[in-house]
């Protein structure tokens, strides 16, 4: 039981007062916290403004108001030439192929306005996109992971070791278009593969494999020692150990780096412009093949090298803003969504497992 | 029970299934190893291979060059810039006239009138701009010579190539069949100085003609146009002296000296021509390209480096948890932009932006406004800048959380206010690590390639430094840039192809640099956390 204790009401008149005084030290204090805060804000405020402008513009490309609510014609045809006419007094806008069939059934010559790549849709980039992310993120992933465990486990420390470690590490800031223009000397012109889906896959995966390789290493070598030996010690195998006792506690840290090496691949164009994207193909990667492995020595459509094109080669007016702004909006949805899930993960993982 | 089974009761191993002579563990970490090794390789040879592709450019730079002077090209280029130079004076006798006309106008004058009233001067500007003419023919003649023997020269190489080829593959007869006309440079260039008497005295003409036509210079009533005449005499005059300059410099031209590699490696890194598919001569030099790079580099450094470390200070230090937990995230988040579409928002919007910005009434006093190009070295920046920021802010953010809280709360202990604690004791005691985050959001915005591309303007010069703030406003050309923009349509293994390599091993070899001095810094002042 505790005994309740009346609180003495405090003398009208302290000669001790804990209210701060105002002074120059504390003005300053203020005055430049404010201008940082604002600083900060602002940055929120200008990506925030990058966001919502191509989310505002392409969101009127890529949703419509009736059923389905998506537009299925932007989401699911190939880039076409528009057309802008009028037609007994009536104003149309067509992509190529309707514009066809339209004057077949009237029959008649219309002369019209085009806009090149600005009908149609972007379903070939959006499958060339994913097919490259799924090629080079396999190739990256087998190698780096792998070798990202040998180097934490198996290798033995010193000096090379170091060395290794160091300069993976400084390959991961070396510029994608670098990237680039090793893919297009070393794939698509000595080995003789052209412009090529394989270029790409490698490319890519070239790119990102020092930052898959320095981020699961790093993962595996956060796992404090103890596990591993207290699992040696019980009579387990080296890879036995490795298998139940650091792998499990590393796979987020690993699952982290490589959904950034995901949005990473996703998301650069540089390195795919010459080795592996093409401005127009009019078939799906898997159509029109003489063999099967033609699959792969065909360039695709990529979505940033598709924006690269409509946004550099063709003028901007009302016609081709909505090919642009669609296509930019649906690329950084993909990319964005993608990068979400791995602050997310990363966040929760964090608060997961603390050593 | 066999004795060998006997013998190997305790001997685990023996027990263990093995495979070409490797148990389970050995293939594991065989595999791991052996993953581990081609990753290895394959990154080496990234580097290798970049430098292969890339060093061959020099002996070919060098042939270049060789030919361009042997072939007297260089000397027809010499005499080229002299005219050249004249025709730099005429601008800017017509830049006189126009800006007369201008004011006649303004004076209400018919056009009529103002060609009556210009009359009275047309012996001055027509006497003065005739004098180039023949200059300029002169010098066009001896250069399509040149290039003539030139070309011919290349073809018969080429030939002699042709020719050796068959010969390699045993078709003799064909390589016989070969006609290869041999042909002599020194002739030609022998043929292109024998002319020198006739351009010294062509020169002989225009200095005493420009010096009668000068000494009757035209005077009007307007004080800036006088202004402008007194001007040209200035620049006339400068253009006699140097006249002299160009005859020497004729003079001391040799067809026959050599050009070592040194001289290709200078006039490569510190070239100040980046000209290719021309008919005279390609250069290749680095200069506009890195100092457009760098201008570029500049102007988002100048914002990152406040905004991001700034942003740092602030999440670290200033906000509660709910605004470090919104815009921590938030932040690291704009560094998924892909750069493509920044570039396209530059192209779409900013761009656009800054250029109507140009014409507000409130910066008119800047003097560079408006501006011509809503493309230029700025708009790139200010991109940039945005894609820099989530790096040094995260980096910087982490080297401020690694400051130990006992450092803080030492210093607040004292009645220190929590800005004085963050300038005195936090910013010095993670200096290491915010420079080093500095550095890397460099790194960053040098090897960024969309966004210059897009944005960034796209014009081969050397950014003009004479012009003040202006030159932050000027179309520029990048590293990243010329090789995304030129890399589709170069021959392989041509002179062009190797240069661009060459531009990439520079850019590699500046991003390694910075990447190995940002561990060196923080490797070097880490604090000690006793």
């Amino acid at each position: 039981m505790t005994t309740a204790t009346t609180v003495q009401p405090a003398p009208a008149a302290s000669p001790i007062s804990f209210r701060q005084k105002p002074s120059r030290a504390k003005l300053i204090e203020r005055i430049f916290f404010w201008i940082f805060r604002c600083g900060t804000y602002f940055i929120v405020l200008c990506s925030s403004f990058i966001f919502l402008t191509i989310a505002y513009k392409g969101g009127q490309t890529v949703f419509q108001t009736s059923f389905p609510f998506l537009n299925m014609e932007f989401l699911t045809e190939s880039p076409q030439t528009l057309h802008v006419f009028e037609y007994e007094g009536q104003k149309y806008e067509m992509s190529d192929q309707d514009f066809r069939a339209f004057r077949e059934e009237r029959g008649v010559d219309i002369s019209t306005t085009t806009y090149a790549h600005s009908g149609g849709g972007i379903w070939p980039c959006i499958v060339g996109t994913v097919m490259l992310v799924i090629g080079s993120m396999a190739i990256a992933l087998t190698l780096g992971v792998l070798s990202a465990i040998f180097l934490s486990e198996y290798s033995r420390p010193g000096r090379v070791l170091n060395a290794v470690r160091l300069s993976i590490l400084n390959l991961a800031g070396v510029p994608s278009i670098v990237f680039g223009i090793f893919g297009v000397g070393m794939f698509v012109l000595a080995f003789g593969w052209g412009t090529s889906l394989m270029a790409g896959w490698f490319t890519l995966a070239f790119m990102v494999l020092p930052i898959v390789i320095s981020a699961s290493e790093e993962s595996l070598r956060a796992i404090p020692q103890g596990l591993r030996e207290a699992s040696l010690a019980l009579g387990a195998s080296k890879w036995t150990a490795i298998r139940t006792n650091v792998l499990p506690y590393a796979m987020p840290g690993i699952l982290t780096s490589s959904i950034i090496g995901v949005a990473r691949v996703a998301g650069e164009t540089a390195p795919i412009m010459f080795t592996a994207a093409f401005a127009i193909r009019d078939q799906l990667p898997w159509e029109g093949l003489d063999r099967w492995y033609d699959f792969f020595f065909e360039g695709v459509m990529a979505l940033p090298y598709h924006i690269y094109v409509v946004s550099a080669k063709i003028p901007q007016n009302e016609y081709t803003e909505r090919m642009q702004y669609g296509t930019a909006f649906v690329f950084l949805f993909i990319v964005a969504s993608i990068a979400l899930a791995s602050i997310l993960l990363r966040i929760r993982m964090r608060s997961k497992y603390r050593w | 029970m066999s004795e060998a089974d006997d013998k190997n009761r305790y001997n685990l191993a023996s027990r263990r299934k093995t495979f070409l002579g490797l148990d389970k563990e050995q293939a594991l970490k065989g595999l791991f190893g052996g993953n581990a090794l081609v990753s290895i390789v394959v990154l080496a040879l990234i580097t290798f291979f970049l430098f292969r592709e890339g060093i061959g450019f020099f002996g070919q730079y060098r042939d270049s060059l060789k030919l361009y002077r042997s072939s007297g090209l260089e000397y027809v280029e010499i005499m080229n810039e002299q005219s050249a130079a004249f025709s730099g004076l005429t601008r800017y006798l017509n830049s006189i006239r126009e800006d007369q006309t201008q004011l006649l106008k303004e004076q209400g004058l018919a056009f009529r009138e103002i060609k009556k009233v210009q009359a009275r001067d047309n012996d001055f500007f027509y006497g003065f701009e005739d004098l180039g003419y023949p200059l300029r023919e002169y010098v066009l003649e001896k250069k399509e010579l040149a290039i003539a023997s030139r070309n011919a020269y290349e073809e018969m190489e080429n030939l002699k190539v042709f020719r050796s080829n068959l010969l390699a593959e045993g078709r003799t007869e064909e390589a016989a069949a070969v006609s290869i006309v041999e042909l002599d440079l020194s002739a030609t260039v022998d043929q292109i100085r024998s002319g020198r008497e006739e351009f010294l005295a062509l020169n002989d003409t225009i200095e005493k003609e420009l010096e009668a036509l000068l000494a009757e210079a035209p005077t009007f009533e307007a004080a800036s146009l006088n202004a402008k005449v007194e001007r040209l005499g200035e620049l006339t005059r400068m253009f006699i002296a140097e006249m002299e300059e160009y005859e020497n410099r004729l003079l001391e031209w040799d067809s026959t000296q050599s050009i070592g590699m040194g001289r290709a490696f200078v006039l490569f890194l510190f070239g100040e021509k980046w000209v290719t598919n021309s008919s005279i001569q390609d250069w290749y030099g680095l200069w506009p390209l890195f100092s457009g790079s760098l201008l570029v580099a500049i102007i988002a450094m100048f914002l990152a480096v406040p905004l991001g470390i700034g942003a740092a200070i602030y999440v670290n230090q200033v906000a509660g948890p709910r605004e470090q937990n919104f815009i921590k995230p938030y932040i690291e988040f704009i560094s998924a932009i892909p750069s493509v579409v920044i570039g396209f928002f530059g192209i779409a919007v900013f761009g656009q932006f800054i250029r109507n910005a140009s014409n507000w009434e409130a910066l008119a006093w800047l003097d560079v406004f408006p501006l011509a190009e809503r493309l230029n070295a700025f708009t790139a920046g200010c991109l940039l800048a945005l894609m820099a920021v989530p790096t040094i802010f995260t980096l910087a953010e982490d080297a401020i959380n690694n400051v130990p809280k006992a450092f803080k709360e030492a210093s607040l202990a004292m009645g220190a206010t929590r800005w004085q604690t963050t300038v005195r004791i936090i910013v010095p005691t993670s200096l290491s690590g915010i420079i080093s985050a500095v550095l890397l959001g460099f790194g960053r915005v040098i090897g960024e390639t969309m966004v210059v591309l897009l944005c960034a303007g796209n014009r081969i010069a050397i950014p003009d430094f004479t012009e003040g703030l202006g030159v932050f406003f000027e179309p520029v050309h990048t590293m990243t840039g010329i090789i995304a923009q030129e890399l589709g349509e170069v021959v392989h293994g041509s002179i062009h192809y190797r240069a661009l390599f060459m531009v990439g091993m520079a850019l590699f070899i500046i991003s390694l640099l910075i990447n190995y001095v940002a561990q060196k810094i923080v490797i070097k002042y880490q604090i000690s956390r006793g």
